[in-house]
């Protein structure tokens, strides 16, 4: 159950998915709602990328992360709200708080784009086992030192969440109050960080340390304990939504 | 031939002026079991770093003499070839699971795609050390649902899948509870007894005593001996080093039991209660 990775195994279709066709997707939907920045297209993509979540079986995962980066959206919604430059047209106030109909405008299409990198982002780490996505990626040859940097970061918030329950349960016998009222809790909390995060550093040094021994920079050819996935209609996705793109230009172009 | 030669090994880490390692020399036979005591900060995992190469590949700083493990030179050979030769299995557990894979069958398979096994000898390999450590039973968990003492003989399988000549354990079982302690023990007990090469750091005493052929003391990065456990364990100066002998050791020096001819201290409580029969 908790284990080091962000990765949900389920049953899915998504799940069967190619991992750089997933990476591919997250770059063509970010890409299309700076090709095609009305509200209406950029709702279409956040539709699909709602609905490939759902397909995917992982909605309910990606919710805490969307709900941790409703906090940014919320600031960017006043910030562009009320103080955006060609703020002219009155839409509503509330008490002294005047909404301006341009900055609202702006405010939406940022919300709706953080939006959809956030879930197709989700989408892809929900969905992709770390090792498949690392191996896939190095047999497109990408350079094993890369792969070292993204298993330390896709490691580092587990790795802290674990650090976490450790110090606090090291805390706790020896006394200290953890548990209880807000107050309780930020107090065990903040000679928390201090440690955690040394410890933290201290962990990726010594798992890059285990990955030299295990000798994952070594130039010789790879193996792979696993076969090679198929990917069914792999080329087909990966056409469509690279066809799908081109045709948000061309309908932007032309348009 | 010595597996491990080092010969005047001098290292002092980057932007530091003491010398960690400070003028080593010593060789390792094959078959052999050297245990390496001393008190923190000795210089151990320093020079377990230097045995394994990531002294000087990894941490760069100032190295004087010459490391040889299995004729290699380590200096002038990258670290992926000496881990072929020579393993390195360290204190924490969890940070030695890669996190490159979601099974403990895939985490042992990791060291072997990395040098490039064909994938036809995989399997038995892997089998055989999954079988070896006892943790067969959990190769399909995720390594990061096992207990520290799993975690701790799956990392050893990893490492000893990948066949190399020697084996280097720094500290293996101080992070482990006692049941978890006693199972990687008793797996370095068989390891000894299949004439494997070891090296072994270790604070307990009794293990140092049970298990190696030959004692390095390390004081302030000094080779200050190197002999038997027995000779090692009575020398009257050792708590200057920040050692304690084994405590069958220390009661046969109160009792003086010892051993006749050499006048040392038994180190074992077998020795200790054959020669207090004697007596
Ligand atoms: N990465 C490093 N950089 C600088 N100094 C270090 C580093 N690692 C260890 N040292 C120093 O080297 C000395 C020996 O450390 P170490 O080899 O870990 O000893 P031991 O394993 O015997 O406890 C200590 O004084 C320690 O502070
Ligand atoms: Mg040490």
């Amino acid at each position: 159950m908790n284990t080091m990775t962000l990765y949900v195994e389920r049953n899915s279709p998504i799940h069967r998915l190619d991992p750089l066709v997933k990476l591919l997707y997250v770059a063509a939907s970010i890409l299309l709602t700076y090709i095609l920045p009305e509200p209406l297209y950029i709702g279409g993509i956040l539709f699909v990328t709602f609905l490939l979540l759902i397909i995917g079986k992982v909605f309910r995962n990606s919710l805490p992360i969307v709900t941790l980066s409703m906090f940014l959206i919320f600031s960017l919604v006043i910030v562009q709200g009320f103080f955006h430059p060609d703020n002219v047209t009155e839409l509503f106030a509330i008490g002294p708080l005047v909404f301006y109909e341009e900055g609202l405008y702006v405010a939406l299409v940022l919300v709706m784009r953080v939006l959809v990198m956030v879930g197709a982002f989700s989408l892809l780490i929900l969905t992709t086992a770390t090792d498949e996505m690392v191996e896939r990626l190095i047999k497109k040859g990408m350079s094993p030192k890369i792969g070292h940097v993204i298993l330390s970061v896709l490691q580092l918030i587990p790795q802290m969440r674990a650090t976490m329950v450790k110090i606090t349960d090291a805390q706790r016998s020896r006394g200290v109050e953890t548990e209880g009222d807000l107050l309780t809790r930020v107090k065990a909390f903040f000679p928390l960080i201090g440690p955690v995060v040394l410890n933290s550093l201290n962990e990726t040094k010594e798992r890059s340390i285990a990955l030299e021994m295990r000798g994952f920079d070594s130039p010789m050819k790879k193996t792979f304990l696993n076969e090679a996935k198929q990917y069914p209609h792999n080329k087909l996705i990966a056409g469509l939504i690279t066809g799908i793109v081109i045709l948000g230009i061309v309908w932007r172009v032309f348009g | 031939m010595s597996v491990i030669e080092v010969e005047n090994l001098k290292y002092r880490y980057p932007d530091t002026t003491t010398l960690v390692l400070d003028d080593l020399s010593f060789s390792v036979e094959k078959g052999e079991c050297l245990g390496i005591v001393g008190e923190n900060t000795a210089g151990k995992s320093t020079l377990c770093y230097a045995l394994a190469g990531l002294v000087p590949h990894f941490y760069k700083g100032a190295y004087g003499g010459k490391v040889t493990v299995n004729g290699l030179v380590v200096r002038e050979h990258e670290i992926a070839t000496i881990v072929e030769n020579i393993g390195l299995v360290f204190e924490n557990p969890f940070s030695q699971m890669t996190g490159a894979k979601q099974t403990v069958y895939g985490e042992v398979a990791f060291g072997l795609e990395n040098m490039g096994l064909p994938r036809k000898n995989m399997h038995t390999r892997i089998e055989k050390y999954l079988k070896l450590l006892d943790v067969y039973s959990v190769k399909d968990k995720n390594p990061f649902d096992l207990s520290g003492g799993q975690m701790q003989r799956v990392a050893i399988a990893s490492v000893l899948a990948m066949e190399p000549e020697v084996l280097i354990l720094d500290e293996p079982t101080s992070q482990l509870d006692p049941q978890g302690s006693k199972d990687v023990f008793k797996v370095i007990e068989q390891l000894t007894g299949k004439g494997m090469t070891i090296i072994l750091v270790e604070h307990k005493m009794e293990q140092i005593a049970q298990y190696a052929d030959r004692v390095l003391l390390l004081h302030e990065g000094k080779q200050i001996d190197l002999d038997t456990p027995e000779k090692i364990f009575s020398r009257l100066d050792l708590k200057e080093f920040g050692v304690r002998p084994p405590v069958v050791t220390s009661i046969a020096q109160a009792l003086t039991i010892r051993y006749p001819d050499t006048q040392l201290y038994p180190v074992t409580i077998q020795e200790f209660k054959r020669l207090e029969e004697m007596k």
